[in-house]
């Protein structure tokens, strides 16, 4: 009961916020301030100063302490001022495999006239920001966090706390961000993982020799040739412009027969998420080897394909096995 | 050497640069207290400055601690040889210097660095122990802003931008600090110190005036420019010749020395002694503000009425109608004070009283004491007038003033009466009151300054050291008790006039008589400029430095008079702050005149029967206004307001130029 009457006092005080879609600004109700150690240690100097002023009448001596004084009290304008008003948007979001870093763009937009120096940001769980960025009037910059991913599926990016000193480091200001950022981490590829499941030549020769090194020449590139394929040497001895044409190379028995990459036809021993993890490696070797293949995971399927987006596509389904949103 | 000298200083790397302009700040900070250090300080500072300097330019290691450690202990231990005290604010100031230094060279962490600001500041505000002058508030409003910067410019985390722009920063956050400055300055309420026993090095030992007068002893004074006090009449003032400021009465004469034998009065017998002082002229209320100082007597106009308490002091009244004062001081002490210069002073004396002011050492002066035996038979013939109206015509027609007398042997008095006939104030207030003595009437020295220097600017009189005076009293019978008397009005009346350093003939600067005349008169624009500082002086003085509670009471008082009250100022306050908050929403909701010009040429074009859809752009719309059934020259002038804001609103900002607001707005009545 105390705990979440203190969760909901620290929730209302600071506007945590649960996911804010799209840009946010930081208006001056999100901005806090408090003084920084060295602050605190300001103003025991200041009152060192006005008790010595007071006993020795020093008129100059007021003078300086009121006019430092002041300088201090500017200063923590100035820096809750350079925090209000960014205008903060969530960036791009990489997916990553399960066990690497999950990299979250943000970008710090700024359209007032003032420059922003020193803006630090971090994870609000992770204690210390550890990334600094200047902001210039009328510009924006971005920053990458990152964080490691330990499952794979969806990775929200945690609260984001920014917080600045600049400029005399005498108050530190801070704000909390709640980007509306996640990140896909893919199945981790499992380390030395059984060959691919070819079907004809492949499985009677009992190891995958589909033919790559059968080089039968060249041909016209026709959309879909993989990049691998291409004939560089061909392209490059004459200029597109001069009439020079994208050539792919032609490989004998390159069209093996369906590779299909079936999560029911795995060893029903295995763990799941190791058998997840084979059939990424294997993903991953089928496209690093040309291979077109087909995926069929539970209830999704997906026909056969090669290149990118196809990769990218089976990973997702891979990643999101199992879990909502898939 | 140059070259190499550049090349040393190449481009330098961040670290480099921002370690340079701490060392700038730190510089800037100590230079102030080189006047005051013992030289192996100041020389052991430098040093260790360069020392790091050099180390920062090479990019060479920090000294380590086992090698810092022994050179601080060191120089601690040459603090105390130097002052035989490590207490004090001497040696405390020379340590923190020394501290400052050292804690240069030993910064690792941004703690550190907020040590050397914190110290710098610290060590700024000592320097005001030795001088609080315009010059040093403008070099330390410089050295703030330098100390803000090198602060600033350790907070930066990327980019850092050029040192002018940093400058810039710095003196923004001044500027702006500056009123809020102000404000604490004059509202926050002030104590009046000390809050503790000032150490005994506080009071400096400026000269001022003794309380003996020996020959001399005045010489010293006369040639001295500096300020003693300074008055301001609340209205008029009276005459030149009737300022008087009466100090240290001198009663015992031991044939060199006179001195006091004042006695200060309890507070039962201050009532009874004011009983006996009359006054009958017109009165003048003044406020004096004394310089620091060595101090012993308040200045005050004769005759005043005794004050019972002057804030920051102790004062009594002694009953040889001195105001005595406390302690030396190195804070200037104000206070008001009531003249009369027409009055009767203890006129009631009982006779047996009076045998104080009789007395005279034995054996000296014969020749003074015959002539004082003609002085008492004609005083007996003719009266006291008469014969007091003899000795000052003699002093008029046979003697001379100078500030160079010739020295006097044993019987002093009878050599200048008879001999020398040469000297100054000293000397005929001192014989007058011997002659008056030995003719039987009671007198004494009274010693203070005369006259005073009026600035025309602020309306304050100066009073310098060089004003001091001496003059005497002679008691005049139950009637009129103690009178005045200036024998060397008698004597050099200009004297009384002017300054004494003035009546002297004074050496002309370079020798050029037409310099001398122009720094004495009173409308040269030479003295115009002379008083202007001394106004500036004056007021830096009495609102700056000596802004204490007393007269932040006054001043707030004042300010409230001229506001109506608090609240009528609070209200204001919030009212200016509502207007900015106003003023502040409405430009953030201001609209674009380009697109109000937008808005008014969409309603023309309404009234021709084109109206712009939602969705529609200003290419569009000038296609369709093209079709319309109007004179060449407006639509020629509607689709170029149509470009013109197209090119406004989503070209490149570059064509932007030469007003083109106006521009639109001038196409905008063409089109009508």
């Amino acid at each position: 009961m105390l705990a979440a009457t203190r969760r909901w006092l620290r929730g209302w005080i600071f506007q945590l916020k649960e996911k804010e879609p799209g840009e946010v600004v930081l208006v001056m109700r999100r901005v806090f301030i408090l003084p920084t150690r060295p602050g605190i240690a300001f103003v025991g100097l200041l009152l060192i100063m006005l008790i010595g002023s007071v006993n020795y009448n020093l008129g100059l001596g007021f003078v300086l302490t009121f006019f430092t004084g002041s300088c201090a009290l500017v200063d923590m304008y100035l820096t809750a001022k350079n925090l209000a008003f960014l205008r903060l948007a969530p960036g791009r979001a990489q997916p990553v495999f399960a066990g690497a870093e999950a990299q979250f763009e943000l970008h710090l937009k700024n359209d007032t006239p003032r420059d922003r120096y020193a803006v630090w940001l971090g994870f609000q769980d992770e204690g210390e920001p550890r990334q600094a960025v200047d902001v210039a009037s009328g510009g924006s910059s971005a920053v990458v966090l990152s964080r490691p991913t330990k499952e794979r599926g969806w990775l929200a990016a945690p609260r984001v706390r920014l917080f600045t000193r600049f400029p005399l480091g005498l108050f530190g200001a801070w704000a909390y961000w709640q980007p509306d950022l996640k990140v896909l981490a893919y199945p981790q590829p499992e380390v030395s993982a059984p060959p691919l499941p070819t079907s004809g030549a492949a499985r009677e020769d009992g190891y995958g020799t589909v033919g790559l090194d059968n080089f039968s020449g060249i041909r016209n590139y026709q959309p879909g040739d993989p990049m691998r394929h291409l004939a560089w040497r061909q392209i490059a001895r004459l200029h597109p412009a001069d009439g020079g044409n994208l050539v792919s190379k032609h490989f004998e028995g390159g069209a093996v027969s369906d590779l299909l990459l079936d999560l029911n036809a795995l060893p029903p021993m295995l763990d799941i998420e190791l058998k997840l993890s084979r059939l990424a490696a294997w993903v991953l070797e089928a496209e690093r080897r040309a291979l077109p293949y087909a995926l069929n995971v539970g209830h999704r399927e997906i026909a056969q394909g090669l290149g990118e987006v196809h990769c990218a596509e089976c990973l997702r389904a891979l990643a999101l096995y199992g879990k909502e949103g898939a | 050497m140059i070259a190499r000298f550049t090349r040393m200083a190449g481009p330098l790397t961040r670290d480099k640069s921002d370690t340079l302009l701490l060392l700038l700040a730190s510089v800037m900070v100590l230079f102030p207290h080189f006047g005051h250090l013992p030289s192996w300080t100041s020389a052991t500072v430098c040093l260790t400055l360069l020392w790091r300097a050099a180390i920062t330019m090479r990019g060479s290691r920090l000294p380590p601690i086992w090698l810092l450690l022994p050179v601080s202990l060191l120089a601690m231990g040459g603090v105390y040889l130097s002052f035989r005290t490590l207490l004090g604010r001497e040696p405390g100031v020379t340590m923190l210097t020394l501290l400052l230094t050292f804690k240069l060279l030993e910064m690792h962490a941004r703690r550190d660095l907020f040590v050397v600001i914190f110290l710098s500041f610290f060590l700024l505000l000592t320097n005001f122990f030795y001088s609080q002058s315009i010059v040093t508030a403008v070099v330390m409003v410089a050295t703030i802003i330098v100390l803000l910067t090198a602060q600033i410019t350790f907070q930066y985390t990327g980019a850092v931008p050029p040192l002018a722009k940093r400058l810039k920063l710095a003196g923004r956050v001044f500027l702006v600090a500056a009123p809020l400055g102000v404000l604490l300055f004059i509202g926050f309420p002030r104590i009046q110190g000390p809050l503790w026993g000032l150490p005994g090095d506080a009071a400096s030992g400026s000269s001022g005036m003794s309380d003996t007068m020996s020959p001399g002893s005045m010489t010293s004074l006369a040639l001295s420019e500096e300020v003693a006090f300074r008055v301001n009449f609340n209205g008029g003032a009276p005459l030149q010749q009737q300022l008087y400021w009466r100090g240290p009465v001198l009663s015992r004469y031991d044939g060199r020395t006179w001195s006091r034998i004042g006695q200060p009065q309890s507070p039962r017998r201050l009532v009874m002694l004011e009983r006996q002082l009359t006054w009958t002229g017109p009165s003048y209320s003044y406020e004096v503000t004394l310089e620091p100082g060595r101090r012993q007597f308040l200045f005050m106009l004769e005759l005043s009425e005794p004050l019972a308490h002057v804030e920051g002091a102790n004062t009594t009244y002694s009953d040889e109608l001195e105001q005595l004062v406390q302690a030396n001081s190195d804070k200037r002490l104000r206070y008001d004070g009531v003249a009369h210069p027409a009055y009767y002073a203890q006129a009631g004396l009982d006779p047996e009283a009076l045998q104080t002011w009789l007395q005279l050492p034995q054996g000296f002066n014969p020749r003074t004491l015959r002539y004082a035996a003609q002085i008492q038979a004609l005083r007996a013939e003719k009266g006291d007038d008469i014969a007091i109206g003899a000795v000052l015509a003699n002093f008029r027609d046979h003697f001379e003033y100078t500030l160079e007398p010739e020295r006097l042997g044993h019987d002093a008095v009878d050599e200048f009466l008879f001999d020398s006939r040469k000297g100054f104030c000293e000397h005929f207030s001192g014989a007058f009151v011997y002659i008056m003595r030995a003719a039987g009437l009671p007198a004494r020295v009274v010693n203070g300054y005369q006259g005073g220097e009026r600035n025309p600017v602020d309306g304050y009189y100066t009073i310098r050291q060089s004003d001091a005076h001496a003059w005497s009293e002679v008691w005049l019978g139950p009637k009129r008790g103690w009178t005045r008397f200036d024998p060397t009005a008698a004597v050099a009346p200009e004297r009384i006039r002017t300054s004494l350093a003035e009546t002297l003939p004074q050496e002309a600067p370079f020798g050029l008589q037409g310099l001398s005349k122009l720094a004495r008169d009173q409308n040269s624009w030479l003295a115009k400029m002379r008083f202007g500082i001394s106004a500036v002086n004056n007021a830096w003085n009495q609102w700056i430095l000596d802004y204490n509670p007393s007269r932040q009471e006054n001043f707030l008082k004042e300010l409230a008079a001229a506001f109506g009250n608090w609240r009528l100022l609070a209200a204001l306050a919030a009212c200016a702050a509502l207007a900015l908050l106003a003023r502040q929403r409405w430009t953030l909701h201001k609209r674009d005149p380009v697109d109000i010009a937008y808005l008014a040429f969409c309603r023309q074009l309404a009234r021709h029967g084109v109206t712009k859809a939602p969705d529609e752009g200003p290419l569009s719309l000038s296609r369709r206004v093209r079709q319309l059934n109007l004179p060449q020259e407006k639509i020629a002038a509607m689709t170029q307001f149509l470009e013109l804001y197209g090119a406004l609103k989503y070209g490149a900002p570059s064509a932007q130029k030469d007003n083109p607001v106006a521009r639109l707005n001038s196409l905008l009545k063409q089109s009508r």
